[in-house]
């Protein structure tokens, strides 16, 4: 059993220190210094896997990092297993990190890199050799065992990194962006072998990346964070169904959702969206959440993704784009295209369109379900939902 | 193309044979004319040892037993040894730490041993003589730590340079997986660095092994002597010079150097090959 408990954790980096990789420009300054991290509040149930995702520099790793131990906290508790780790130091913490960079010992063997972390807690030499076996098995690394990190490909040093985290049998295993040093094609891989890890092996994940297919793939829990702030906290399922901010619509999903500029309308109990010169009336559940939130008629976003898009030829509901670009995927042509000045893409399946021919300058129509937009007001905060987290 | 390069290659190899014989040459003068009798090495110093002028170990023999020879390379050795490793110990730590740890005083003391290299020997020797009386260092105990104070310039500045490329995830991983900052030192970054190591060990190395001014300003002459002084002394100062007595002390001397040279060459030429081409 291991829970995790952040508490109005923050950090703050004092104005005159340089920090590298930390560029400033967007985060807020109070009078000690730079807020990288800014009131950031988690529980971590057992075994979940919780993913921290955002653009770079959002506070993401700084966080991370605090749960380890390797950076300080300056405000907040952190409770592990309902202890206060705030003061301890990392190797007392009983956690292992997996780096994007490997981290391996460049001077050990793949198995004297995986004994390591066993022989500083003094365990017998039988049991540390049945669990370096057992995890090399598990990863698929036993023929390396014998080499040196830097006969290893990338794939297999992170395999190797791995490794050294899960022989220990942590209490929270980290991962900060383990993936971003691989090719594509391996990371896909290496995506899928993590989610059969975590079948395998019994702990708690916190997990870092800016990608987010990775964060809607491995996670139980997605934490988008901003500029050192947490946008949502939610299954992957909820950040995609709904967003509460402009920059969550925009950051999950790929290709990124769209977004209009048009006015939601008022009459009665019922709302309308004008996108274009067309009106388009929410679904009854929008409605009865906006109503119960008292949302009057105002300017608004409209966002949505790419693939809630459909050509129609229906009387009423024909939203006029300009086509501006189209891209041929196979399986659907991504089709990029101008409203009232602003860009989008919206996803159009081959099948039927075959023969479909979208043309530079052409104009096109669409349309959307109702249940499936977001709208959101001046400030980027999604109508529908009650408040901020 | 083929046989221009073969040309090329025959020629380059025998200019280079004869570089190489140049170059060692003086040291053969020395060794054969460390077999001759005084006079000949006078009159005729690159004439090879003859029936007459042949002379055996004599000269080892007075070299050793008349000017103390043996034991001034103990204490070379002595001094040698220790001040290398008090060196590589003391400023390989002080590298990691002032470059893992950022303040303003970690900063001053590496600007202070940039300036310690800058500064040249000859303007703080007197002072320093002064100086090494006063706190008894007159000894081969004491000049270690004047040598550690000299060498460690370019030791901590060698060092700094190659932690810095060091990751720093590397010793943050040996932290999480259960090392103390100790551990951390000697069981990750020491085996990391051993390529500075080598390099700083054997500059330091060949420094004080030949060095002449320093011992000869602190140590107390009467007691202790290092290899450079004896064969200084040799030249004696009433005008007589044992010519044969300093060949052989020359050759005595240079024995340990070449061993040292052959037993790190290949850590050598790493060293230097480490540098040239990033891995």
């Amino acid at each position: 059993m291991s829970t995790l408990e952040l508490k109005h954790i923050c950090k703050i980096y004092p104005n005159n220190e340089k920090k590298g990789h930390h560029k400033h420009n967007n985060l807020k300054t109070t009078d000690e210094g730079v807020l990288a991290v800014d009131d950031f509040n988690l529980e971590i149930k057992d075994k979940e896997f919780i993913v921290l995702v955002g653009p770079s520099g959002c506070g993401k790793s700084t966080t991370l990092r605090m749960v380890a131990g390797l950076e300080e906290i300056t405000k907040g508790e952190l409770y592990i297993d309902n202890k206060l780790m705030n003061d301890i130091e990392p190797k007392d913490r009983d956690i292992a990190m997996v780096f994007q960079s490997y981290a391996l010992y460049p001077h050990m063997t793949v198995r004297q890199n995986m004994e390591f972390p066993l022989k500083l807690r003094k365990m017998p030499k039988e049991e540390i050799k049945k669990k370096v076996d057992e995890a090399a098995e598990i990863l698929g690394i036993t023929e390396y065992l014998d080499r040196k990190p830097k006969a290893l490909s990338g794939g297999q040093r992170q395999r190797v990194a791995i490794g050294r985290a899960i022989v220990r049998e942590p209490k929270v295993l980290l991962m900060d962006e383990p993936l971003s040093n691989l090719d594509a094609k391996l990371r896909n891989q290496m995506r899928a072998e993590i989610i059969k890890l975590r079948s395998r092996i019994d702990t708690t994940f916190i997990y870092v990346t800016h990608d987010q297919t990775e964060a809607m793939t491995l996670g139980d829990r997605i934490v988008i964070m901003k500029d050192g702030v947490v946008q949502q906290i939610g299954t992957p399922q909820q950040v995609y169904d709904t967003p509460v901010n402009l920059f969550v619509a925009g950051f999950i999903g790929v290709p990124m959702m769209n977004f209009f500029d048009g006015e939601l309308i008022k009459d009665g109990m019922k709302y309308y969206v004008e996108l274009n010169g067309v009106k388009i009336e929410l679904s009854p559940e929008k409605e009865a959440k906006m109503a119960a939130k008292g949302v009057e008629a105002q300017k608004v976003t409209i966002g949505v993704r790419p693939e809630h898009m459909e050509l129609t030829q229906r009387e009423g509901q024909m939203i006029q784009a300009t086509v501006d670009v189209s891209e041929m995927m196979g399986s659907h042509i991504n089709v990029h295209i101008r409203v009232q000045e602003k860009e989008g893409v919206m996803i159009v399946d081959t099948q039927g369109n075959s023969n479909r021919n979208f043309r530079m300058g052409e104009t096109i129509q669409f349309t959307f379900e109702p249940a499936v937009i977001h709208v959101f007001d001046a400030e980027g905060k999604n109508l529908e939902v009650k408040k901020e987290l | 193309m083929h046989e221009k390069n073969k040309k090329n290659g025959i020629i380059g190899s025998t200019f280079l044979t004869f570089l190489c014989i140049f170059w060692i040459m003086p040291v053969f003068i020395v060794l054969w004319n460390s077999f001759k009798n005084k006079n000949s090495i006078n009159l005729q110093p690159f004439q090879l040892p003859s029936n007459e002028t042949f002379v055996g170990w004599e000269n080892y023999g007075a070299a050793i037993g008349k000017y103390g020879l043996l034991q001034s390379v103990g204490w070379t050795v002595f001094i040698t040894v220790f001040s290398v490793a008090a060196i590589l110990l003391f400023c390989s730590m002080c590298g990691w730490f002032i470059t893992r740890v950022k303040t303003w005083w970690t900063k001053m003391i590496y600007v202070l041993c940039l300036f310690s290299m800058v500064v040249p020997f000859q303007m703080v020797m007197y002072t320093l003589s002064l100086v090494a009386n006063m706190l008894q260092l007159t000894n081969p105990f004491g000049i270690i730590i004047v040598y550690l104070g000299f060498g460690a310039g370019l030791a901590i500045f060698m060092f700094t340079g190659f932690v810095r490329s060091i990751p720093i995830e590397i010793e943050e991983a040996a932290m999480i997986d259960g090392c103390t900052p100790l551990q951390t030192f000697f069981r990750i970054v020491v085996p990391i660095m051993k390529p500075t190591y080598i390099s700083v060990g054997i500059l330091e190395t060949m420094w004080i092994w030949n060095d002449f001014l320093l011992p000869y300003l602190v140590l107390d002459l009467k007691k202790y002597k290092t290899i450079s002084i004896v064969i200084q002394y040799m030249k004696g100062s009433y005008g007589s010079v044992d010519m044969g007595a300093i060949m052989a002390a020359l050759i005595l001397a240079l024995i340990p150097v070449v061993i040292f040279y052959l037993s790190c060459q290949k850590y050598i030429i790493k060293g230097v090959a480490a540098g040239a081409v990033k891995g």
